[in-house]
């Protein structure tokens, strides 16, 4: 078969699947880059350290080993849980998309074949009617009123006409080509295959995605310039005191060793864990509220961002025509567009009302789907067009059981709508018994339908349609029309019973009833309306300094009315064409400075150079692109990042997908969404809807926050474990805490603190403070770091210092003596070193005398962190304003921080390699000054940072 | 990106120069000279508040305790013990007789560790009763028993004054760690035994190695200025030259002195080798 070899050549008519990353690969990325890679180089330095020692003595301590060890352990299992976190929500897209096997009709050998979609070769004859996907692209051969939606491909949401003739060079432009995944509206057609599979127009423009590089995410900048500054610190600290050590005499490969030894201090072994599980954690919360991240730094990409690309329909709208204004007796009435119209207000008592619904009722062809009689109105399937099924809906909301009605009001004869008529016409028996007359309905275009009446009605009254009754037909009809709302035209007739007995045999063909001199009885707008949430949630963007643009492939008069109702024009904003109306001079005279707003079309974006493109970006604060098509939407969003803003993009067709991935966050929409769009995008919106990706960014920023808050209490204890060390190289003393203590400490009694401030409610309303500043507002600032390690670090080191001379001294060892003893305490061969009151000790009671030094200095540091956990809570409140106990995790925090080092100090940390020693109880609260201290000391801090905002303080001290 | 270009070297320079010193803003390294003034003043106040308070703490702590007795002897509730003369690095004496150079230095070493307990050195020290503490917790100052060296018998020094090394017969001394107020149960004595090596016999001074009761308890360094340690000495008797002994001390007869730690090889105890040529 030419078919089948064909196939063999070409491959099979689908789209090849977006690549993914291989799960290997996306396992190995979580162990790389950013904190993962700082635990990297301390593990090898713990390793080198390591093997200098034991090339220097074979029974070398196995401490370095142990923390190397540790070091890897912690990136693996951290990359692990992260790698978790991601392939989970992976999964939840996953099932949300169900492949639907598509057959398609094809006349291959003069018959007719239903084959699977994917067979289809070149060449092939295929067969489309309405409701059908466009198997592949194909050039028309016949076609019987075939339209098509190209929505997905070009934007262009009216239906399109599909002949055989060639219209436009541009195969795009053309009447006579059906694009591959457009779905057919009506008629049918048949064409032949010209493209398949990537070679399809789709197909290309999904590759294109493949081609757009992904940008590091503002978390993975910020985490980098964290690690510059942390590594920047430790590598100093390192050369300083090795220049020191060499100065002090001690032998090169021992200053080798304290600077692995210094660096090594300074890696934050566990905050690596308490990131991601704080980013998990938030991303948890998030798709509690239907924001499913993809990839864990994207939770808080959202908080940064400035600028939200957003998609009109679905999105910021319901994604259903829903009845918005009717108007009957010369007056608009509004109805209820809100989620279940349930409050419409309008007058319902007017006699043209009457008459008007019924023909709403019965010119109607749309029907409910059976079985749905427990689902609400709004909810129901509806078979028919949208027009239709919005005045299906609007009809059983106001009136109740319309099937019922049609049924009294029996069909004779219908003429539906097709668009060379422009009108949709039934005649209908009435309801009234003695009534028996035949009702004729007629709705469709508005002048069409005036062109067909001689009267109107008002308040139930026949009017002859005079010229002021048109005069206020064309204002009304104008007035709608420039709300961007669908217009129709409603009128009726009673045919005379003694023309049209009730045996008449009515005739399409040959129309033998009146279509003229009707009735006109009035106008319904229809319109998608904004989902109720969306103003609200705009104006929180506004406030949140986030600007927000529309872009879709409507037309601008609807895309602008809905922009205006809710809010991303606000209503005291112009376009350079309002203004140009009101001062009634030509749109070129208008000074572009003074309009706000700008409505701008595909056609005018397609000529603008980019220059021009930024200046409009940078000058008009609410913007909204109409008629674009989705590859220009790439383009906007690239312009919004020349802006150096960090841009959110919503789609949902496999078109979106380039945009999506350029985006800093691109979102999919999970119930309309395409697979290529859910796999491009960082994060998936499961109800579609524009707020949730409002409540996405207050949490993104929260985190953000929140993150600060769990550095800076990591890096605080980091200088109380690095202290002791330089101490130790420089004045000689036992060492005050070795390196499994730390552990303990980092990996041990901080990881539940650390993550219970992600649990940390915002101090104030974050959605009222302009987006971060990408290079301005650090995750680390120079404040945050120098508060941290100068301040409270050093204030923690002295604490724990004081502890550890408190228990050197009551057991015998008085500080003066401590002083360059180390020559003489660590000499294995010294078993009577004397102590401050000639006492003799062996080396192993010094040593387990050191061990308790460390486990007394870890107490002192664990007390101190709880301070530090408390006092971290806030920035800039006071702890009392935040409540001291609202969230309750920092509490559990607490709680694990004194279980682990009780357990660990009563008996179950004396097991060989740990070396944690019982205290005495009293040893445990040596360090609560000092824990108290800090707490007083940062309310201080605070109090000073409220009270004088922009002072001196304020800047050095707030970070 | 443009963010990925790499800045041309001199605008790196130029915007370093800048940081270092800004002849515009006359920033140094990014500050004001008025800021870094503010900067250095904050700090040197933060440094000096910890200072005091770190100063204040320590001394509230010493403030509790005695400067006579430590608080606490956690960790020396029992004593190590100790051989002089020490070689240095492990415990391995290697000593050849026609070779004085190879015991010289523990000869002195003695005789600098017995100088303290030479008789005129003890004049004044009282001679108190054996066998029985000697208690003084409320006499001021603290009196010290001596310790005669006579006990000693040949390794006293007072007949040979080479402490038997060239004839092969060496002297060492095993002391037991001071720790204040310690009383030990029963009769203590250290008591020596050959772990390898056969031809040697062991000689132990005082009598069976005791450690006589009078010698405790320890009041300190501070009021028990002139004391004494007891000391045992151990004279190995090599039979043969050439050998290699291992030999362990241990306290023993006193319940309350531990020798069998297995993490602390001093504790109570003592192993050392000596090897002997000609």
């Amino acid at each position: 078969m030419r078919a089948a070899e064909i196939l063999a050549r070409d491959g099979p008519n689908v789209l090849s699947p977006p690549k993914e990353t291989p799960e290997i690969i996306k396992f190995l990325k979580q162990m790389i880059g950013g904190f993962s890679s700082l635990l990297w180089a301390g593990a090898v330095l713990c390793f080198i350290a390591y093997l200098i020692e034991f090339s220097k003595d074979k029974s070398a301590s196995l401490d370095n080993l142990y923390l190397g060890g540790v070091l890897i352990v912690v990136v693996i299992l951290t990359g692990m849980f992260a790698y978790y976190q991601e392939a989970k929500s992976t999964n939840i897209i996953a099932s949300f998309t169900k492949m639907i096997p598509r057959n398609a009709l094809v006349i291959r050998n003069g018959e007719k074949y239903e084959i699977p979609a994917e067979h289809l070769v070149l060449g092939d004859i295929v067969e489309i009617k309405g409701g059908d996907q466009i198997p592949a692209d194909i050039r028309i051969l016949t076609s019987q009123g075939c339209k098509v939606d190209n929505s997905s491909l070009t934007g262009e949401s009216e239906p399109q006409f599909r002949s055989c003739e060639v219209t436009h060079e541009n195969p795009l432009e053309s009447k006579n080509i059906g694009f591959y995944s457009t779905t057919c509206l009506e008629g049918t057609a048949t064409g032949m295959v010209i493209n398949t599979g990537d070679r399809t127009v789709i197909g290309r423009i999904a590759s294109l995605a493949s081609s757009v590089g992904h940008e590091k995410t503002p978390i993975a900048i910020e985490i980098e310039h964290f690690v510059h500054i942390v590594a920047g610190v430790a590598v100093s600290i390192g050369i300083v005191f090795f220049i020191i050590a060499i100065c002090m005499k001690y032998r090169v490969l021992d200053a080798v060793i304290f600077l692995i030894g210094i660096i090594l201090a300074n890696v934050p072994e566990g905050l690596v864990a308490a990131v991601t599980v704080s980013l998990s954690l938030t991303a948890k919360r998030m798709a509690k509220k239907n924001c499913l991240v993809k990839n864990l730094e994207a939770v808080e990409t959202l908080g940064s961002t400035s600028i939200i690309c957003s998609d009109k329909t679905g999105t910021l709208t319901q994604n259903r025509m829903t009845v918005a204004h009717l108007w009957f007796d010369n007056e608009i009435y509004q109805a209820d567009t809100s989620e279940n119209q349930k409050d419409q207000i309008f007058d319902q008592s007017s006699a043209t009302w009457t008459s008007l619904s019924k023909i709403v009722m019965l010119c109607n062809r749309a029907e409910f789907k059976s079985g749905q009689e427990s689902v609400p109105i709004m909810k129901k399937i509806v078979m028919g067009d949208a027009s239709e099924a919005a005045l299906l809906k609007f009809s059983e909301v106001v009136m109740g059981d319309v099937i019922e009605r049609r049924k009294k009001n029996r069909k004779v004869v219908e003429i539906p709508f097709n668009s060379v008529n422009k009108f949709q016409l039934s005649i209908h028996e009435t309801d009234d018994p003695n009534d028996k007359r035949f009702l004729l309905v007629m709705k469709g275009a508005p002048e069409r339908i005036l062109e067909k009446c001689s009267t109107i009605m008002i308040n139930g009254q026949e009017q002859p349609l005079d010229e002021s009754s048109v005069k206020a037909f064309q204002d009304a009809y104008m007035e709608l029309g420039g709300l961007g709302e669908r217009v129709l035209g409603f009128c009726h007739l009673y045919l005379p019973e003694d023309e049209f007995p009730d045996n008449y045999s009515f005739d399409v063909e040959s129309m033998n009833f009146p279509t003229s001199d009707l009735c006109f009885v009035g106008l319904i707008s229809l319109i998608d309306p904004p989902r109720s949430t969306v103003p609200d949630a705009v104006i929180k963007c506004r406030s949140a300094g986030i600007k927000v643009i529309m872009v879709t492939g409507d037309h601008p008069i609807t895309a602008k009315a809905i922009a205006r109702s809710v809010g991303i024009i606000s209503a005291n904003s112009e376009t350079v064409e309002d203004i140009a109306k009101r001062l009634k001079i030509p749109v070129e005279k208008v000074n572009k400075r003074e309009a706000k707003a700008a409505v701008v079309s595909g056609m005018e974006l397609k000529e603008m150079s980019p220059e021009q493109l930024d200046e409009l970006l940078a000058n008009h604060t609410e913007i909204v692109f109409a008629r674009t098509s989705p590859q220009q939407k790439l383009v906007i969003v690239e312009g919004c990042q020349r802006q150096n803003a960090i841009v959110a993009v919503t789609g949902d067709g496999v078109n979106d997908s380039p945009a999506l991935k350029k985006a800093d966050i691109g979102i999919a929409m999970g119930c309309a969404g395409s697979d290529a769009a859910k796999i491009a995008a960082d994060m998936v919106l499961l109800d579609d809807n524009f707020s949730s990706i409002v409540t996405g960014i207050e949490e993104g920023r929260l985190i953000f926050d929140n993150l600060k808050k769990i550095i800076a209490f990591t890096l605080t204890k980091n200088i109380a474990e690095l202290i002791p060390f330089l101490i130790f190289i420089i004045a000689g003393v036992p060492l005050p805490i070795g390196t499994i203590a730390i552990l303990f400490i980092d990996l041990g009694t901080d990881i539940i603190p650390s993550i219970a401030l992600a649990y940390e409610k915002a101090e104030s309303d974050i959605m009222n403070r302009k987006p971060r500043h990408k290079k301005k507002d650090r995750l680390v600032n120079h404040q945050l770091a120098l508060y941290s390690y100068l301040q409270i670090g050093i204030l923690q080191s002295v604490g724990g210092f004081f502890a550890y001379f408190t228990v050197y001294t009551v057991q015998g060892f008085k500080p003066d003596l401590l002083l360059y003893l180390r020559p003489l305490w660590e000499n294995d061969s010294l078993n009577d070193l004397e102590d401050s009151y000639g006492q003799e000790w062996t080396k192993y009671q010094r040593q387990y005398l050191e061990w308790t030094g460390y486990t007394a200095y870890f107490v002192a540091v664990m007390v101190q962190q709880i301070a530090d956990v408390i006092i971290r809570k806030t920035r800039i409140n006071s702890v009392f304003q935040q409540g001291l106990f609202r969230n309750k995790y920092i509490w559990v925090g607490i709680a694990s921080q004194i279980i682990i080092a009780v357990i660990l100090s009563s008996g179950f940390g004396s097991i060989p390699v740990l070396n944690f020693t019982t205290l005495r109880i009293q040893y445990w609260f040596v360090a609560v000054p000092y824990a108290i201290v800090i707490w007083l000391y940062d309310e201080f801090r605070k109090l000073l940072v409220r009270h004088y905002p922009g002072s001196w303080w304020d800047k050095t001290m707030y970070y | 990106m443009t963010k990925d270009e790499k800045k041309p070297l001199e605008q790196t320079l130029g915007e370093w120069k800048r940081f270092i010193y800004n002849p515009g803003s006359g920033e140094i390294l990014g500050r004001t000279a008025e800021s870094w003034g503010l900067i250095l003043l904050f700090y040197l106040a933060f440094y000096g508040f910890l200072a005091a308070l770190f100063t204040f703490t320590m001394w509230v702590m010493l403030q509790t305790l005695s400067d006579e007795t430590p608080k606490y002897r956690d960790q020396i509730s029992s004593p190590g013990l100790t051989i002089v003369p020490k070689p240095p690095g492990a415990l391995e004496f290697s000593l050849n007789i026609s070779k004085p150079a190879t015991y010289e230095n523990y000869i002195d070493a003695i005789k600098e560790f017995l100088r303290e307990y030479e008789g005129k050195k003890q004049e004044h020290l009282l001679q108190c009763r054996n066998g029985t503490f000697f208690e003084q917790d409320n006499i001021f100052p603290k009196k010290t028993c001596k310790f005669s060296l006579e006990t000693l018998g040949p390794c006293s020094g007072l007949n040979d004054v080479n402490f038997g090394y060239p004839d092969g017969n060496p002297c060492i001394f095993v002391k037991m760690n001071r720790i204040i107020g310690l009383r030990p149960q029963g009769e203590p004595r250290i008591v020596c035994a050959v772990k390898e090596g056969t031809e040697v016999n062991l000689a132990t001074f005082p009598k069976d190695g005791r450690l006589d009761l009078m010698y405790f308890p320890y009041y300190g360094k501070k009021l028990h200025v002139n004391y004494r340690q007891p000391v045992v000495a151990l004279q190995v008797q090599f039979q043969s030259y050439n050998q290699e002994v291992s030999i362990e001390c241990k306290i023993e007869g006193s319940p309350n002195l531990r020798n069998q730690d297995e993490r602390d090889k001093f504790l109570g105890r003592v192993a050392f080798k000596i090897s002997l040529t000609q």
